[in-house]
């Protein structure tokens, strides 16, 4: 009987290492990078396939997921953004609201045992119930997203595509997005292709910085996943919403104050930074633990050497660890075709209200005005711009070549301004667009040919992106001096939307070759 | 782990091919508070404290079903067959039949009053039927702290205090937490019912249905171990205090019968099941 038993555990173990390995051999769906542990998330019980992600995909970037029709997933986890709500302290959700914490980084979820801010989920399958069943942010309720679901002409066909049959359950719904973000995994930033020696050299500030990081900072942060997912308290200030994080699930005195460690990766462009986006830039993330570490209860000891408070970084270790931090953005993930929502093979808006005004438009969400009255970067600024209507004349005239030389001469000029002239506020508002700007144009300028898209397809989609950060430097900044049009035109980048600056009398629509009519909708603000 | 599995297979193989006699049992609730029965919104009630009450919403988890036969000795209802939300508003859900208990004498029930931290932690395809988060249990289950609401109570009480939330003096009791799960630990609130059959003959008969009473009462609900009252504590969620109340529903349940006819208007219980 042993016997028998034994033969039969083992050929039930081969019979799903063989279903894991098949599937992985025949389309690398998922890939472990070379200098990563394994994976936490249990594959066998969901074996990825390419209809399943493509399914989660639509079902990420769909705003039939929220009670109004508005809020995807995609809302308040931004590509470009390494999936976070780009520019937002606490994320904004259905009907403006504003939800408790700032949206966490979505990268690398395989190697995540927990998630959220506080620990309270255990399973990437049940995460997704968390911002759905959440009154600020999406106030639905999977029964109703799934007779939503049901009811559209698509998703049965996507569901039978992915699962064998159209039937449409909580478990294929969950599943089919936890597909989708597994796919998400980030490993090729200049760090990665450093450590891997794949052509790439450390600048000696980039490699001091890296040491100072693997000596001060690997105690929570450790390679190379740049988090040991513990959850620690790391002496904030408290606030008036005393958000007790981790506190909250298990209840226990020591736990209190407690949120989860992010990674380190793709933080360049995830700011602002901690639980409630209290630091709007990494130097003051730095500053924080150099000097703002306060004294608690729960603190954790890497952070409290003995009587002392904070980890001691002089003026250029921090420098150095802010040049080693900017080497962990991975721009192949934040602009991967397979990640992002214009990528959808469909308008996946399948059910849903489009957005049809210039988000950035809404007064609440606007800074006070910081006029900057600095000349130098005043004209500095002005070249950026000069370039960026050139740029925007090339992609009128579908010039795909002078789109790339106008991007090449803005990253120039972009070059060239020097922030530290600014205020700090000034400062820390600026570093939030420059490296989406840098990211945008980067792109624009090396029109490479991404699958599925023509030249002037990926560049224009890039432009429109590198719009709207360009736009609230502008306008907050009050660097214009004669009133200028932020534009919007629904039909743009196949149905997504596009956006761009001109002055008052320019209607030349870069993305249809002046055919405003193709637009479908269109609206503008002046300012 | 692999001696789990061993268990397991072992387990399946002494099923096959040995057909015992059995017959079904339904495991009748009734939620009372002291000699009255539940009436949901227009009935009001008396705690121990003196404070008045009305019940607009009662329903719990029953799972992990075992009865004890004379000899001591268990029968213990097929895992995936074991699950049951109770619902105070939906009749058909307070019978719960088990349709192949093996024939012979039973002296005691006992099951617990939630969902197994197994269960809790499981993987999604097995929450099926009453545990279906997107379905009949969308609304006991915390997402933010993954797991499911054990039991829920509501209702209204003049002395529990007016807030914006709760204008109309409402109390709300949604007791959960399954204790965790590897690195994350919660409270463990799972209790176990034990429902001695008072040395009344309960037999199972072959082919035959046996209906067990089981009441449900809310007066040790609220004064057990520790008094609960609705000024004091109208609403316990996931705080320490929900132990307290755990404590005290663990002994709500208790045998009240054998049911000589099945309840002729309730249609047969199994669309609350896992099967």
């Amino acid at each position: 009987m042993q016997f028998k038993v034994s033969i039969l555990v083992l050929s039930g173990l081969v019979f799903v290492l063989a279903i894991f390995f098949s599937a992985r051999t025949k389309a690398p769906l998922f890939n472990v990078p070379e200098n990563f542990p394994v994976p936490e998330y249990r594959f066998a019980h969901n074996p990825l396939t390419e209809a399943g992600i493509q399914l989660g995909k639509t079902l990420f970037y769909d705003a039939l997921l929220s009670k109004d029709n508005t809020i995807s997933c995609g809302s308040c986890h931004q590509q470009a953004s390494g999936f976070t709500q780009h520019g937002h302290a606490l994320s904004h959700g259905i009907n403006d609201l504003l939800t408790k914490r700032n949206s966490m980084p979505l990268a690398n979820l395989a190697w995540s045992p927990r998630f959220g801010w506080d620990g309270g989920v255990h399973d990437l399958d049940l995460f997704p119930l968390v911002p759905i069943q959440n009154e600020a942010e999406m106030d639905e309720s999977l029964p109703n997203i799934l007779e939503k679901l049901r009811k559209t002409p698509e998703y049965p066909k996507l569901f039978a595509q992915a699962f064998g049959s159209p039937e449409i359950n909580s478990e294929r719904f969950l599943k089919a997005l936890s597909q989708f973000m597994l796919t998400m995994v980030s490993a090729n930033s200049r760090y990665d292709r450093a450590v891997r020696n794949e052509g790439v050299k450390f600048t000696p500030a980039e490699r001091a910085g890296w040491i100072l990081v693997e000596r001060k900072c690997s105690g929570c942060h450790p390679e190379p996943l740049f988090t040991d997912f513990s959850f620690r308290n790391n002496g904030l200030v408290k606030t008036v919403n005393d958000d007790q994080g981790h506190y909250d699930i298990t209840l226990r005195n020591e736990d209190r104050y407690k949120f989860k460690v992010p990674s380190l990766r793709n933080v360049a462009v995830t700011a602002p930074y901690m639980h409630d986006g209290r630091f709007a830039t990494l130097e003051e993330v730095l500053k924080h633990y150099h000097s703002g570490v306060q004294h608690g209860e729960t603190i954790d000891p890497l952070v409290k050497r003995e009587r002392e408070l904070g980890i001691s970084l002089s003026d250029t270790e921090q420098a150095n660890i802010l040049a080693f931090l900017l080497t962990l953005t991975d721009e192949e993930f934040l602009t991967d075709r397979r990640f992002a929502e214009s990528d959808l093979p469909s308008p996946s808006a399948i059910n849903s209200v489009p957005n049809t005004k210039p988000t950035l438009a809404k007064t609440a969400e606007w800074p006070e005005l910081m006029p900057v009255a600095e000349t130098s970067f005043q004209k500095n600024f002005n070249n950026v711009v000069a370039s960026y209507s050139d740029l925007k004349l090339a992609l009128f005239k579908e010039d795909t070549l002078k789109a790339s030389v106008a991007a090449q001469e803005l990253l120039s000029h972009l070059e060239r301004i020097d922030k530290t002239k600014l205020t700090s506020p000034q400062q820390n508002y600026y570093t939030t667009y420059y490296f989406r700007i840098l990211l945008d144009a980067r792109h624009i300028h090396k029109t490479e040919l991404v699958q599925g898209m023509t030249r002037i397809m990926h560049q224009r989609d890039h432009f429109s992106s590198l719009s709207k950060s360009l736009y609230p430097l502008i306008r907050t900044f009050k660097l214009n001096t004669n009133p200028m049009v932020y534009r919007f035109c629904q039909g743009a980048n196949q149905g997504q939307g596009g956006y761009w600056l001109s002055n008052q009398e320019d209607t030349d629509n870069p993305f249809f070759g002046g055919l405003m009519s193709r637009c479908g909708l269109l609206s503008n603000v002046t300012f | 782990m692999k001696l789990f599995f061993t268990a397991l297979l072992l387990f399946a193989f002494s099923g096959v091919g040995i057909a015992q006699p059995a017959g079904s049992v339904n495991l009748v609730f009734s939620n009372v508070v002291g000699n009255e029965n539940l009436v949901l919104n227009n009935k009001q009630y008396t705690n121990a404290l003196g404070e008045q009450f009305t019940v607009t919403k009662l329903q719990y988890y029953v799972s992990n079903i075992c009865f004890v036969r004379k000899d001591g000795s268990e029968y213990v209802v097929p895992q995936d067959e074991s699950y049951f939300l109770i619902r105070e508003s939906m009749p058909e859900t307070k019978q719960v039949i088990l349709k192949a208990v093996p024939a012979g004498e039973y002296t005691g029930v006992r099951f617990l009053i939630g969902v197994d931290s197994l269960r809790s932690a499981s993987d999604i395809s097995v929450r099926k039927g009453c545990l279906d988060v997107g379905g009949e249990g969308k609304d006991m289950y915390w997402a933010w702290n993954s797991g499911y609401i054990f039991v829920k109570l509501e209702g209204t009480s003049p002395q529990a205090p007016v807030t914006a939330q709760r204008p109309n003096h409402e109390f709300m009791y949604h007791i959960g937490l399954f204790g965790g799960i590897g690195v994350k630990s919660t409270l463990n609130n799972l209790r176990t019912a034990i429902v001695d059959f008072n040395n009344t003959d309960v037999r199972v008969k072959q082919g035959e249905s046996t209906s067990i009473s089981i009441r449900a009462d809310l007066n040790p609900f609220f004064n057990s171990t520790t008094s609960i009252s609705f000024a004091q504590n109208p609403v316990v969620m996931a705080s320490p205090f929900s132990q307290k109340i755990a404590d005290n529903y663990q002994s709500m349940f208790s045998f009240a019968g054998i049911l000589l006819k099945k309840p002729a208007s309730l249609p047969p219980k199994s669309a609350s099941g896992m099967n």
